[in-house]
């Protein structure tokens, strides 16, 4: 049983590629766009900084579903 | 593993026992500290000749104002306050763990009382900018058919924003306590510095970054 619940958490923090993928395209167009603009670091970095944030939510999600199959399935 | 959970520090012995967990304690010593200080730094205010404390104080509050009026616009002027001092709670609590406390948002139950709180203030906002039939209507726009899933909205925002404060202030503990068991000495400095300071005012911010987001949507 404790071997399938394993199995089960490690699929879940899977969805940690889709993060992965989504915050290394983000940051490819950020340094593209700094590299064409300079003087709009600024800006860019606020609006980069949040979209990973809420990119990294996804992947989030997936740990709390593998802490939960781990604590709540014994 | 014990880490993890959130003990309780005291019963209060009333109704067959209240049990206060660790991070009520902890919140309510984040909040004297928050208190305090909001009554040491706003004494000897003046309007000429203003000192170091009062001119930071008033570029904070600058920022912080000219940050949500460009995120709700004028109409949401009316919650600046109460998100500051959510920034202000989630950036002390999510911080603490520095000086050796359990950060308050490694708990559930804390992040989503604050969810609660920030969707109820969407929802009310909305009511109370367009009225009861105004928000009703706008249930159903800019088409009919998205009825079901803006109602679904109401559910999904409070669940997305409390899981995405407590997920990742519960990983970072979780990588950070993994680092010290494997290299206890100077390693982990880097990593706390990233997990610890940094991931906690990220988190912060766009928690109240969010739901300003959601009161522009909801009042405009």
């Amino acid at each position: 049983m404790s071997t399938l619940i394993a199995i089960g958490a490690g699929i879940a923090v899977l969805t940690g590629i889709g993060a992965g993928i989504g915050i290394g395209i983000a940051t490819s167009k950020a340094v593209d766009a700094i590299a064409r603009q300079p003087e709009a670091e600024g800006k860019i970095r606020t609006t980069l900084i949040l979209g990973c944030a809420l990119a990294e939510a996804t992947a989030i999600y997936g740990f709390v579903i593998a802490l939960l199959c781990i604590f709540f399935l014994k | 593993m014990e880490e993890l959970n959130c003990e309780t520090v005291f019963t209060i012995p009333v109704f067959g026992g209240i049990g206060v967990s660790e991070s009520t304690v902890v919140t309510w010593i984040i909040m004297a500290a928050l208190t305090v200080l909001a009554i040491v730094l706003v004494r000897n205010l003046k309007v000429e000749n203003p000192g170091k404390i009062q001119l930071a104080l008033e570029s904070a509050i600058g920022w912080a104002q000219d940050f949500f009026d460009g995120v709700m616009g004028v109409r949401g002027r009316a919650y600046i306050p109460y998100l500051i001092t959510v920034m202000l709670y989630l950036a002390v609590s999510n911080l603490i763990g520095l000086a050796g406390f359990k950060p308050p948002t490694k708990d559930l139950n804390v992040t989503a009382g604050l969810a609660l709180m920030s969707i109820i203030l969407i929802e009310g906002s909305g009511y109370r900018a367009k009225g009861f039939k105004g928000k009703l209507k706008s249930f159903a726009e800019p088409v009919p058919i998205v009825l079901p899933i803006n109602i679904l909205e109401i559910f999904i925002k409070p669940v997305s924003l409390c899981m995405r404060l407590f997920g990742n202030i519960l990983g970072s503990f979780v990588v950070m306590e993994l680092i010290k068991v494997i290299v206890p000495v100077l390693v982990p400095i880097p990593f706390s510095c990233y997990f610890d300071i940094f991931d906690g005012l990220i988190q912060a911010y766009v928690f109240v970054f969010l739901t300003a987001l959601f009161i522009g949507e909801a009042v405009e």
